[in-house]
């Protein structure tokens, strides 16, 4: 017993290992970079890194500020792009990224992006006080309905992500969720693969989901009160921000009611349509652009900047 | 619990080390944590049905007691009609009572009249065909004096719900396995590596090749119409090789398992696929069912010794049920009816045991003239598997009439070409191993090594071709 025992922890070993090799080498999984959390409390990325996307195909890096993508050549007429994982776009490489396809379109301009997955609007505001001490000519923000509802203590306190607590008007900065956890599962990149492949309670998960959108069809009064805490969150951002050189950019198919109370309250707002276009914007497996998607996006984006004489691109 | 899923690969090991700290010299102790670790895993699909089992193992324990201590002939017969009718009268609620009252509706529509019967809404116990063969077989084998009844209750519940293969067989005879239950069972380190090296090849097949390939059946078949006859023709290949990696990597992973805790179960696939006929193929595939109707029904029924009418109602009767055994459809009837056919003329022209060795044994290549039995053979098999998995009849006929067209040349419209490479592989392992029992048992003659390379190999094509997660098949019959 003892040597079947022994031959089986050594053969798990050998696995282990070769595995190991093998998911690093063939980059079954996607390089997930390591996070900290500045002076400021905003959670970016050790500056200088970078990594293979799933499958290798191309490289992501971080740039010395501790954002995704390169930084442009010069500060001159700088227009910064702040959102969450849409604009951080790992998946796609560097010259799919929005400050890329912008500058094609807008070529007296340059792009710097600043961008995190689960940025919720107030952090995307609260990055935006670093991003304006380089006097940018115009910030745009990408935003989806959740980056509101995140954004909101009241709504559903999360404690990974920025959000603002609309009683006692304070911001409360995310924290980072189990870093070590985190960091050994990212760096020991097979355990990372099965932890992709074959997800912990996967179909639980979704029950949960479905359960809860259920739920959330049930409880359409609840939308009144997101409602009223969104236009609260709309006043707090007006009150505490500069919100004159930025503008919000709605993904296509946001909520109308959203989008009606950020005009009204005097925001600047591009929303993005996608109805259109016969060809998909959206990977099949999940809902972030393809290329295909970014480039279209940029294209809506520069043609409104340069043609909306509401949005000021002048200091 | 599925076998390839992570609650099994926490469970198995917990059972493992429990049974062998038990020792084997306690066989009382390991048969009841058999026999509970058995019904956590069928009650981790539905607690429910357990009191299916319970009582089913109940029944025939009392009756085998009864048999063990009554003479009187119609005593006896009526003792083993008791177990015959409560066992089949399960698996003919749970399995059939639907298709019964559906045919009946539809018979009588036929003639043009309506009938009122409401079907009902009835889950059916996964297993329950395999765990009551299991256990009828017990019934027979002591009424027919070839087994001496049991007095040990939790033995003979351990007997019926032995893990590893409660669910989807290979179906044991109480002659076998269940006196392992009442021996003392000891480590043994090369049966304990065999088995184990069984189980992963078990879960290769299961999850690198049956997963894989009924990706591309049920694509195929769910949209027959819009493919080409070539398509449909490769449709019914995956098929073929979805089942057979499915149910043979089940029965694989099974005995391996049972190999793990000292418990030998017969083989139940032989390389069926290597067939040079039809009666060779089924004495290939799925060998303890097939085995269970020669000698519980063929035989009684008086088998092939008689003229040559008995043979062919005989050849059909066992063919049909097999074929019902699978499922309540029409389909399973006909695919068993066309097994009959295929079966007849071996048997007419007494040709059916004509291919009874290892084909091409000792040799690395077959013969032209094997390798066209082989291929035959196999095309006729798979068109009987259209039937098996078609929806019903008419999706059969209609998958196999789009087949046979001159669309059979045209050019693949679904080509996966990697899952194509791990089939060409596996068969090739197939091929070399088929003087085994499974196709890597004598890998032995490789050093340790290369044998570990290989094994880890087996290990990272797993991971790496994980198909979508399926039930196993047979978990359904």
């Amino acid at each position: 017993m003892i040597k079947f025992l022994k031959n089986i922890v050594v053969f798990l070993l050998i696995t282990v290992i070769i595995g190991e090799i093998v998911v690093r080498v063939t980059h079954a999984v996607t390089d997930i970079p390591q996070r900290t959390i500045d002076d400021s409390g905003i959670q970016k990325y050790f500056p200088n890194q970078d990594g293979y996307w799933k499958g290798g195909d191309h490289q992501w890096v971080v740039n010395e500020l501790g954002w995704p993508g390169e930084l442009p050549d010069s500060n001159d007429n700088l227009i910064n792009i702040i959102g969450d994982s849409y604009i951080e776009n790992f998946m796609n490489p560097n010259e799919c990224h929005q400050s890329t396809f912008l500058k094609e379109n807008m070529k007296d301009y340059n792009f710097m992006e600043a961008a995190r997955s689960g940025v919720s609007l107030i952090e995307a505001m609260e990055i935006s006080k670093q991003t304006d001490t380089l006097n940018p000519k115009h910030t745009l923000i990408y935003v989806n309905n959740n980056d509101f509802l995140e954004s909101i203590v009241e709504v559903k306190s999360l404690s990974d992500i920025t959000q603002v607590n609309l009683t006692n008007n304070e911001i409360v900065f995310g924290k980072m969720k189990a870093p070590g956890a985190k960091k050994v599962l990212y760096t020991w990149k097979l355990l990372y693969y099965f932890y992709n492949r074959f997800p912990i309670g996967g179909n639980k998960k979704k029950k949960k989901k479905d359960a809860l959108e259920t739920t959330s069809k049930k409880d359409a009064e609840r939308k009144t009160e997101h409602d009223d805490n969104i236009l609260k969150l709309i006043n707090y951002i007006k009150a505490n921000y500069t919100i004159s050189n930025k503008t919000l950019v709605f993904h296509p198919n946001s909520d109308h009611m959203i989008i009606d109370m950020c005009l009204n309250s005097g925001f600047n707002v591009i929303v993005l349509d996608s109805s259109n276009d016969s060809k998909d914007w959206t990977f099949g497996y999940d809902t972030h652009w393809t290329c295909y998607g970014h480039e279209k996006v940029a294209e809506q984006v520069s043609k409104n900047l340069l043609s909306n004489k509401s949005i000021s691109l002048s200091n | 619990m599925l076998f390839n899923s992570l609650e099994f690969f926490v469970f198995l090991p917990i059972v493992f080390a429990l049974y062998w700290l038990i020792g084997g010299k306690r066989i009382k102790s390991q048969n009841l944590l058999v026999a509970l670790a058995s019904y956590v895993f069928y009650g981790w699909w539905d607690w429910r049905f357990l009191s299916l089992i319970l009582f089913s193992s109940l029944v025939d324990y009392s009756i085998g007691l009864s048999l063990g201590k009554i003479n009187k002939p119609s005593k006896r017969k009526l003792l083993l009609w008791i177990s015959i009718c409560v066992n089949l009268g399960f698996l003919g609620f749970f399995k059939y009572y639907n298709f019964f009252i559906d045919s009946l509706i539809n018979s009588f529509t036929f003639f043009g009249k309506e009938l009122s019967i409401n079907t009902l809404n009835i889950i059916l116990p996964v297993g329950i065909s395999f765990y009551t063969f299991q256990t009828l077989s017990y019934t027979i084998d002591v009424y027919n004096k070839k087994l001496e009844p049991t007095k040990e209750f939790v033995g003979f519940m351990a007997f019926v719900s032995f893990f590893p293969q409660l669910v989807a067989g290979p179906i044991e005879r109480a002659t076998n396995l269940l006196p392992q239950f009442y021996k003392e069972r000891s480590f043994n380190y090369a049966n304990a590596v065999d088995g184990l090296r069984q189980v992963l090849w078990g879960l290769f097949k299961k999850i690198v090749i049956a997963d894989n390939c009924a990706k591309y059946a049920n694509i195929i078949f769910n949209n027959h119409d819009d493919y080409s006859g070539s398509t449909l023709l490769l449709g019914a290949f995956f098929f073929a090789f979805q089942i057979y990696g499915d149910f043979s990597g089940y029965s694989d992973i099974a005995i391996g398992i049972s190999r793990l805790f000292g418990f030998n179960l017969k083989r139940n696939f032989a390389f069926p696929y290597f067939s040079r006929d039809i009666a060779e193929f089924w004495r290939r595939w799925h060998i303890s069912l097939s085995t269970w109707f020669r000698d519980y029904l063929y035989i009684p029924l008086g088998g092939s010794k008689g003229g040559t009418k008995m043979k062919i109602r005989n050849t059909f009767i066992i063919f049909i049920v097999s074929g019902f055994w699978h499922g309540a459809n029409w389909t399973f009837i006909v695919w068993g009816a066309l097994n009959a056919i295929y079966f007849l003329p071996l048997l007419l022209l007494n040709k059916n045991r004509v291919n009874t060795d290892i084909v091409a044994q000792g040799k690395y290549l077959p013969s032209l003239k094997e390798l066209g039995q082989i291929a035959f053979t196999f095309f006729i098999t798979l068109i009987a598997w259209v039937f098996f998995r078609a929806d019903s009849v008419a999706h059969a006929a209609s998958y196999l009439e789009n087949m046979f067209t001159l669309s059979l040349f045209n050019k693949f419209e679904v080509f996966p070409t990697t899952i194509l490479l791990l089939t060409l592989f596996f068969i090739i392992v197939e091929w070399l191993g088929r003087a085994g029992e499974y196709a890597i048992e004598r890998i032995d003659f490789m050093k340790k090594p290369l044998r570990w390379s290989f094994y880890v190999i087996l290990i990272i094509l797993m991971f790496s071709f994980t198909g979508e997660q399926q039930e196993f098949i047979y978990f359904q019959f």
